[in-house]
């Protein structure tokens, strides 16, 4: 495997990508409306109700419980437990959204070069099909972790300006940190190496996004379970979670080899 | 006898049942261009990409630098093939530097910024090297795909309708540069559909429809009609044409003519173009 052929078409990939605003923008406006459920949920709701979540009664048993699945909630009693509990549920969210803008970039990686007419070209080269695929998933794979760490930093600034005080501190913890730096980002990856995957095969880019959209639904499927049924995915869970991930990512990338066929690409597709 | 870089032996390709190309052989020497003739789906694209590395063929043997191509070592054909395609398919957001930057790479050349400079100047295009790829007319982004396929110094170069579909002046300065590559030594096949290009690059012509119908020079090709036509003018104004074998049989005509009274004032062998043989080999309806 050669790094230089690598980098050199995921450099390609994001010079493109700097150049195309309208391929950015979204995205960015996406993960940032994200934001806003949690604190409209947690602060703007009780503002305009004009009583505390506490006094509402609303997920007060459910934050009582979450104390077992994460520690760093002990510390907090009355509302801001409340907050703390809800934030951390909504964290899910911001690792959900940052992949769904991503997924529309790496749809268009293969598909994408054959509707430029540049992908003959770069087949013509030594570059091998695991190093495409590498490059193809990296642009696309960066940009979402710079989305997903922004939004990250965001949330806690918006906690630490809006929230009750030490709500912010019970926010990064263990958990938090096993959701962003390391489950977060192998989710993505997997994401992303499905979309290439899939736009290796797919015969339009509509059809393409239209199939990866379909990736997201086990992770909303979690997200809106969390919600509603009020239960706590904890650390261990996570744990698992991305032995699980990264064994998945393992066996996407050798699918990715065995399923990209360079002569049908080159042959059938127009 | 200079040294065939490029050999095809007999090479196949089937898609399913069809059969894009069947049986095809020939060679391209050190210094040698040769043009690949043929009618749209003859199998010209498919017998570039065989040779470039980029499909295997069914059948038959291709042989690179004396190197056999299999799919172990479709590699090196990659390597030491350029392909120019038949659309420039450059990146249209990023400069003419960038996109040939980004293959030097990708060939993963020593000092690749160096090499960009290099070709760019061989392709007379260095002054538009910052220019978005995108805002170049056609011609120039031919030239700048042609610096792409030569950027990793191929000694075999593989040229898909080079001028198709370029303005006179482009197209004459793409031709300039396709001579200047058999002046360094390199192989080169170009696919194309104008004759008159063929006839006035190639060395030798194969002309192809799925198997190939003919591999020889222009002037060989054009003398391959069985029978020749000598137009004959008489003092009257009057024109006859008549079918020889060959010119040898012209002296005996004239003074056959002659004895029978005929006054004489020109007599034309017709010198058949290349497009009746190619035509005559395709058939007319290609």
């Amino acid at each position: 495997m050669n790094r230089q052929r690598i980098s050199a078409l995921a450099n390609k990939d994001a010079r493109e990508l700097i150049r195309n605003p309208g391929a950015i923008v979204p995205p960015v406006l996406m993960v940032f409306a994200s934001l806003v459920p949690a604190f409209l949920v947690t602060i703007g709701a009780p503002m305009i109700a004009g009583e505390t979540l506490e006094e509402s009664g609303d997920f007060v048993e459910e934050s009582a419980r979450a104390i077992n699945m994460i520690p760093e909630l002990a510390a907090l009693t009355g509302e801001a437990l409340i907050q703390a509990f809800l934030f951390h549920q909504f964290a899910l969210l911001l690792l959900m959204v940052p992949v769904v803008a991503a997924t529309s970039l790496a749809t268009h990686a293969v598909i994408g070069e054959k509707q430029a007419k540049a992908l003959e070209p770069i087949l013509a080269t030594p570059i091998s099909t695991i190093e495409l695929l590498m490059a193809k998933t990296l642009t696309p794979f960066v940009f979402a972790l710079a989305l997903t760490w922004s939004a990250a930093a965001l949330y806690v600034a918006g906690i630490l300006a809006a929230g009750e005080p030490g709500v912010w501190r019970a926010v990064i913890g263990v958990r938090t940190l096993i959701m962003f730096v390391i489950l977060g980002p192998l989710v993505e990856l997997a994401t992303l190496q499905v979309s290439v995957l899939v736009s290796s095969r797919a015969n339009d880019p509509r059809s393409a996004q239209q199939f990866t959209s379909l990736i997201i639904l086990p992770i909303t499927a979690v997200f809106i379970a969390q919600l509603m049924g009020g239960f706590v995915v904890g650390a261990p869970a996570l744990l698992l979670g991305v032995a699980g991930v990264l064994v998945l990512n393992g066996l996407l990338l050798w699918l990715g080899v065995q399923v990209f066929q360079r002569e049908t690409i080159l042959t059938r597709w127009r | 006898m200079a040294a065939d870089l490029l050999v095809a032996d007999r090479l196949t390709r089937t898609f399913g049942d069809r059969v894009a190309v069947r049986d095809l052989s020939l060679s391209v020497a050190t210094g040698e261009i040769v043009a690949l003739l043929g009618p749209n789906g003859a199998g010209k694209t498919t017998t570039m990409r065989m040779l470039a590395g980029l499909i295997l063929p069914t059948a038959g043997r291709i042989a690179i630098d004396h190197v056999d191509i299999s799919e172990a070592t479709a590699d090196l054909a990659r390597r030491s093939v350029g392909l120019l395609t038949e659309t420039p398919g450059l990146w249209e957001r990023l400069t003419v530097r960038f996109n040939l930057l980004t293959y030097a790479r990708l060939h993963g050349l020593d000092r690749p910024a160096e090499q960009v400079d290099r070709v760019l100047a061989e392709v007379d295009l260095a002054d538009r090297a910052d220019d978005l790829a995108g805002t170049l007319s056609k011609g120039l982004k031919q030239r700048a795909a042609l610096a792409r396929a030569l950027i990793h110094r191929p000694p075999v170069v593989l040229l898909d309708e080079p001028t198709s579909g370029l303005d006179p002046a482009s197209a004459r300065h793409v031709r300039d540069l396709i001579l200047g590559l058999r002046n360094e030594g390199r192989a080169v096949l170009v696919s194309t559909h104008n004759l008159a290009e063929a006839e006035e690059l190639a060395d030798r012509i194969a002309v192809i429809k799925t198997q190939l119908l003919a591999f020889d020079a222009p002037a060989a090709l054009r003398g391959r009609r069985e029978g020749i036509t000598v137009a004959i003018e008489f003092d009257d104004g009057s024109k006859h044409s008549v079918e020889v074998r060959d010119l040898s049989e012209v002296p005996d005509l004239v003074q056959r003519l002659v004895h029978e009274g005929k006054r004489i004032v020109r007599v034309v062998p017709d010198r058949r173009s290349l497009e009746d043989v190619y035509l005559s080999l395709v058939g007319a309806d290609s």
